[in-house]
């Protein structure tokens, strides 16, 4: 469990540092995490390049707000028909994908081509979504506080202790599947399909749990994300939202549970902290991908043999 | 209503040949280099602004700016194979993101260089010419009959020469193409700048047509990519029929059901290639 633990510390930040800037970032980051976190599972671990991510990102946002908004119920709650409606949409594109064998570059596309459809769906419906102006967010997460009752997350500090507290709760059951017997019929998968057949292993049903497992944490991150920034738009389920996640799980380092984290404070931090116009600050996103890719082919938690596992 | 659906085809025959030359790319490339380049769309966008800095700025000739764009096209390419690519080789995922790396790079420069403002080139071939009821602009025309060129020539090419024959044995066989005595590096390096440079003559074209924008690449590497699986990977003349077929399914799809969903077309027929003949439509079944 040494990995996971390693977040704790994060909980001082925010009484150490009243950087407003600082806070931002790293709650970017943790909600990021969780998306990167869930394409680690089924890429990293079960070795299946999926697309689809992204578009379960931005349902995540959507269906939350949109549940939320016409039974006047409250976040949490919400999002509860948000995760049945992914489930059931993972198990169908999961079904017609590993039904048909579709692997590596062929899953990539007919994943994204399925996300494709759906941001266009998103896009055009614009009785419900707003269509390319997106939906302003207002509502907020509630929590009950030991003695202060139900409160509101605002600000900064109670978001910062919100997002951390989610990424946590990810990384630890992405723990615990990932050592499980699960886990391990995932690495199986991933260093030899036909022989973890041979061995017994049902393949086509552990590449759709890993499969689901990643749009159900990428669309708990995507709820998250609205409900923070206070904006949903359908860029949130755009290619290049799947694709930040997988440059932020192979920046990190594939395959091990903080290498997500350290991805995604890399991709979010760095371009802020080398402070450059808009157009320079995109050019430093795709240098630092490129130089990562090209230089530490493991990932910066590659650089320390000892926190990495491959199981 | 005939000439309207005959017009609509010939529309998307003429953007379907955009599609095939970047397909052709994607399927040259992911032969004899085992990655897909996500950037050929940006190198069509370098061929684009090339053409249009030459041809607008400069006041070069169209067709000699269109070979300087190549040029520089080819060059970029040689650039990014030598500086990146070469350490990608069969590499899929790492390919793609340090693509993915290099579209952002690219997209910045040619913003911070030309902004977003979209750039229309002045009429290089005005005019139309009628058959019938069917009108087509001038410019599209010749677009046509020269990407079909450059396509033809690529495929014999690489039928009849040795060259040709080289690159063919190659993506069969690696291991005994080098045996045989192919140059493995230099062929690796010529495909991927053939493509970029295919890609170049692509943006070129396009600049004579439509208004230029950074993020035009994005678009066209997609539509390159569905092209390339709906015919099959690795099927050359194939490239050109599924992005002729990608373009008419747009086309008449854009003109029976509601246009927003022009793109989903292509997806929804790409969606069942793959499903039901997943080496796509001219791939051999194995």
């Amino acid at each position: 469990m040494s990995a996971v633990w390693l977040l704790l510390p994060l909980y001082v930040v925010p009484f150490v540092s009243h950087n407003e800037v600082l806070l931002t970032i790293l709650i970017f980051t943790y909600i990021l995490s969780i998306l990167a976190t869930g394409f680690n599972i089924v890429f990293g671990y079960a070795g299946q390049l999926t697309m689809f991510h992204g578009a379960a990102f931005g349902i995540g946002g959507y269906a939350t707000y949109l549940i939320l908004s016409k039974f006047g119920v409250s976040f949490w709650l919400a999002m509860l028909p948000m995760f049945v409606a992914i489930l059931l949409l993972s198990l169908l594109v999961g079904w017609v994908c590993f039904k048909f064998r579709l692997r590596e570059f062929y899953f990539a596309v007919v994943t994204l081509a399925f996300a494709e459809l759906i941001r266009l769906v998103v896009l055009n419906w614009n009785d419900v979504t707003n269509g390319s102006l997106g939906l302003l967010v207002l509502d907020k997460p509630t929590v009950w506080w030991p003695g202060r009752g139900v409160i509101k997350i605002d600000g900064t500090i109670a978001w910062y202790l919100l997002a951390l507290t989610s990424l946590l709760a990810v990384t630890l059951v992405s723990k615990l599947l990932v050592r499980s017997w699960i886990g391990r019929n995932f690495a199986a998968i991933r260093l030899n399909e036909e022989l973890a057949q041979t061995l017994g292993i049902n393949t086509f049903r552990y590449k759709l749990l890993a499969f689901t497992v990643s749009n159900l944490f990428a669309a708990f991150a995507g709820a998250l994300f609205g409900f923070y920034s206070n904006y949903i738009e359908p860029a949130q389920l755009s290619i290049t939202q799947s694709l930040d996640a997988i440059a932020m799980v192979l920046l990190g380092g594939m395959g091990s549970i903080l290498g997500p984290v350290v991805g995604a404070l890399l991709l979010t931090g760095l371009p802020h902290i080398i402070h450059f116009s808009a157009e320079l600050r995109a050019a430093t996103y795709g240098a630092i991908l490129i130089a990562v890719i090209l230089l530490m082919p493991r990932g910066v938690v590659g650089l320390f043999p000892g926190r990495r596992h491959v199981s | 209503m005939t000439q309207i659906i005959l017009g609509q085809i010939l529309n998307g025959i003429i953007v379907g040949t955009l599609y095939g030359i970047i397909a052709l790319g994607v399927t040259l490339t992911f032969g004899i280099t085992g990655i897909v380049n996500f950037a050929l769309g940006q190198f069509m966008m370098i061929g684009a602004y090339a053409t249009w800095h030459l041809t607008d700025v400069t006041h070069l000739p169209y067709p000699i700016s269109v070979a300087l764009a190549v040029l520089i096209a080819a060059l970029a390419g040689f650039l990014s194979d030598r500086a990146l690519f070469q350490f990608t080789r069969n590499n899929l995922v790492n390919g793609l993101l340090v693509s993915i790396g290099l579209i952002s790079i690219i997209e910045s420069g040619v913003l911070l260089l030309y902004t977003a403002t979209p750039k229309n080139m002045d009429f290089v071939l005005s005019g139309s010419w009628t058959v019938g009821a069917i009108t087509v602009a001038r410019m599209k025309v010749v677009t046509f009959a020269v990407l079909l060129t450059v396509i033809a020539f690529t495929w014999l090419a690489l039928a009849n020469t040795w060259l040709g024959r080289a690159t063919r044995a190659y993506a069969q066989n690696p291991e005994a193409a080098m045996l045989m005595g192919v140059k493995t590096e230099m062929l690796q390096i010529g495909v991927s700048v053939y493509s970029c440079a295919l890609a170049g003559v692509g943006g070129a074209l396009y600049a004579g047509i439509y208004s230029l924008e950074p993020s035009m690449g994005a678009l066209f590497i997609l539509k390159g990519v569905e092209a390339a699986i709906l015919a099959g990977v690795g099927n050359l003349a194939g490239a050109l029929v599924g992005g002729i077929i990608l373009g008419i399914t747009e086309s008449i799809g854009a003109l029976f059901l509601p246009t927003a969903f022009r793109d989903a077309y292509g997806l929804v027929f790409l969606v069942a290639i793959l499903l039901f003949r997943p080496s796509g439509l001219f791939g051999s079944q194995k």
